[in-house]
């Protein structure tokens, strides 16, 4: 395996980090892979997990790109005013372009955690190159001011607390955050009074989109972690049409049990990795071959192993 | 502000123990004589705080500083896993590096910017070298176990809103920190450091930026006097950008920055 720093796009402003599989020009026919910043956080992604799932994908005979867009990590600002939604979408473009003239891969699979798997979904919708698209715990709102910390803990008390001992007994003996915990349930019963179960703008849209890419033969896996609460606005968007649409093959929703929204312990890493070095593989049939468990220089602990080969200077 | 800089990503280092860096170039005509080396913290401190540090190389590098940042073995883009960091390894990274920057630039003079834990190994550095001009030491790590302590607080406190993972589930000889493994050797090296009975001359000039209230802040200062370093000692009533936020922003302190990228002009003329 081999990394290397690059520069690209149109002002050669933008940084990132190519991992060449073992044998760099071994297989021409599987897609090389494009992974999008998660937030604002620079392409190493919390607990250095990009870092990881580049080797291991890598390792398994994918070319790998992780980037900054333009005023994230490393990567400078542009300019031109373009808002962030359409100059990502550019920009991944842009990365992919690149990957075309450098490796000559003419296929993608977009993989970006957050408001990365937001820019994933729509490069996906309107580049035909995009085969496949990985969306971790996909933001189908905005958050505002302490909602994101609100809504993470009604979800808990919801889905977890509910049914744990432990946290029944706090409650009944006095030790557990009252205040918090009326915070948390009253903000639960508003924003589910406020949908009125009816669907969203973006939640019709959404489903449009996935109606659209599922024709068009390219493949759509979502990825949530159990205890994010965004997992809850996916099943209030789309909820109904998602059994349709998982009919149709393309669209797949899997669900990190026990993880939260940045796989913030080790286990939870190592869930994400081994999940997404199977679904990709199931995805790709380019690269079947041996059953992944076979191939031990594929799995993600082995990987931490594998002395990487550098360039870029 | 619109910085004109340019970046230049590369790998540099020893081919077995590669370092990911991001170079900044100045202008040929603004260029000074001394180069910048930014020590970064470690683990979810470098993740939370890689923002604030890019953009203080750029105001450096647009103050006509060459300024190299790079990742410690193991950590971020560099060659290596997290398992794999030593402290030792750590300081060899930094020797590396102002190597690296004084052959690109050919230029002598060295600055050490240090975060948190970087500025812990910038002192170590420093000390073991002393060729060093001038120093910032940015929240410094004074004690190890104060260190350690804080982490595992932090840990607990992130564990609050979530399934709490089972006990066959903690990876095996190492501590889950905030997603990064702290393995034993690590954490004995952590356990042991402490910044005060650090002897030698550090550097000619010594900027230290306190945000955090810190148990030995006092001796710190006291200890920095004693050295030959023309000393200069500011406190800032900022956000420690190096702690997760609630809402996942990762703040950038202008007042810090400005300060420290003054302060390095004034030294540097």
């Amino acid at each position: 395996m081999r990394e290397e720093a690059v520069l690209f796009g149109e002002t050669k402003s933008l940084v990132g980090i190519l991992t060449d599989p073992p044998m760099r020009n071994g297989n021409r026919a599987k897609p090389a892979v494009i992974l999008l910043n998660p937030g604002i956080v620079h392409r190493v992604a919390p607990g250095r997990i990009y870092v990881r799932m580049a080797r291991a994908l890598a390792a398994m005979g994918f070319v790998v790109l992780r980037f900054d867009f333009s005023g994230i990590g490393d990567s400078a600002v542009r300019y031109d005013n373009l808002p962030f939604d359409k100059s990502a979408v550019k920009e991944t473009q842009d990365a992919m372009r690149f990957l075309e003239a450098a490796r000559g891969v003419s296929r993608f699979i977009l993989l970006g955690g957050c408001s990365g798997a937001r820019i994933s979904l729509q490069t996906a919708c309107c580049d035909p190159r995009v085969v496949c698209a990985f969306l971790i715990n996909l933001q189908m709102t905005e958050d505002v001011d302490q909602n994101s910390i609100t809504r993470s803990a009604a979800f808990y008390y919801w889905n977890f607390a509910l049914f744990n001992l432990k946290s029944w007994c706090k409650l009944i003996t006095g030790k557990a955050d009252y205040r918090n915990i009326l915070r948390a349930l009253g903000f639960q019963a508003r924003t589910q009074f406020a949908s009125g179960g009816k669907m969203s703008a973006e939640s019709i849209q959404l489903a449009a989109n996935l109606r659209m890419l599922a024709e068009r033969g390219a493949s759509v896996t979502f990825l949530y972690a159990e205890s994010d609460p965004r997992l809850n606005d996916l099943r209030e968007a789309v909820g109904r049409e998602l059994k349709q649409l998982r009919a149709l093959g393309n669209v797949r929703v899997q669900i990190i049990p026990r993880s939260d929204h940045t796989f913030s312990s080790l286990h939870d890493q190592e869930k994400l990795l081994k999940e997404i070095c199977e679904l990709i593989d199931a995805v790709t049939p380019a690269t079947a071959g041996a059953p992944l468990d076979q191939r031990h220089d594929q799995l993600p602990q082995s990987v931490q192993q594998t002395l990487p080969q550098h360039g870029g200077k | 502000m619109r910085l004109a800089e340019k970046v230049v990503p590369f790998y540099f280092g020893a081919p077995d123990k590669l370092l990911f860096g991001c170079y900044h170039e100045p202008t040929l005509e603004r260029c000074r004589k001394c180069a910048v080396v930014v020590c970064q913290p470690m683990g979810h401190e470098y993740i939370n705080s890689h923002r604030a540090l890019r953009q203080l190389a750029a105001r450096l590098c647009d103050a006509g500083f060459p300024v190299l940042r790079f990742d410690y073995y193991g950590c971020g883009d560099s060659s290596g896993s997290r398992e794999d960091g030593t402290i030792l390894q750590w300081l060899e990274d930094i020797s590396t590096a102002i190597s690296e920057v004084r052959s690109r630039t050919a230029v002598v003079q060295v600055c050490l910017i240090g975060l948190r834990l970087g500025g812990t190994l910038a002192m170590n550095a420093a000390a073991e070298r002393a060729d060093l001009e001038s120093m910032v030491l940015w929240d410094p790590v004074l004690s190890g176990k104060g260190y350690l302590h804080g982490l595992l607080r932090l840990q607990k406190e992130m564990l609050r809103f979530r399934p709490k993972p089972s006990t066959t589930q903690q990876p095996q000889g190492y501590l889950d920190v905030l997603g990064f493994p702290l393995s034993r050797f690590l954490r004995a090296e952590l356990e042991k450091i402490d910044l005060l009975p650090i002897a030698g001359s550090l550097a000619k000039n010594v900027l230290v930026i306190q945000s955090d209230q810190t148990a030995g802040e006092a001796n710190l200062k006291e200890r920095l006097s004693q050295t030959e370093a023309r000393l200069e000692y500011q406190r800032f009533d900022a956000p420690q950008i190096w702690r997760p936020t609630s809402d996942g922003s990762l703040l950038v302190p202008s007042q810090i920055l400005h300060s420290i990228v003054s302060w390095t002009n004034r030294v540097h003329p």
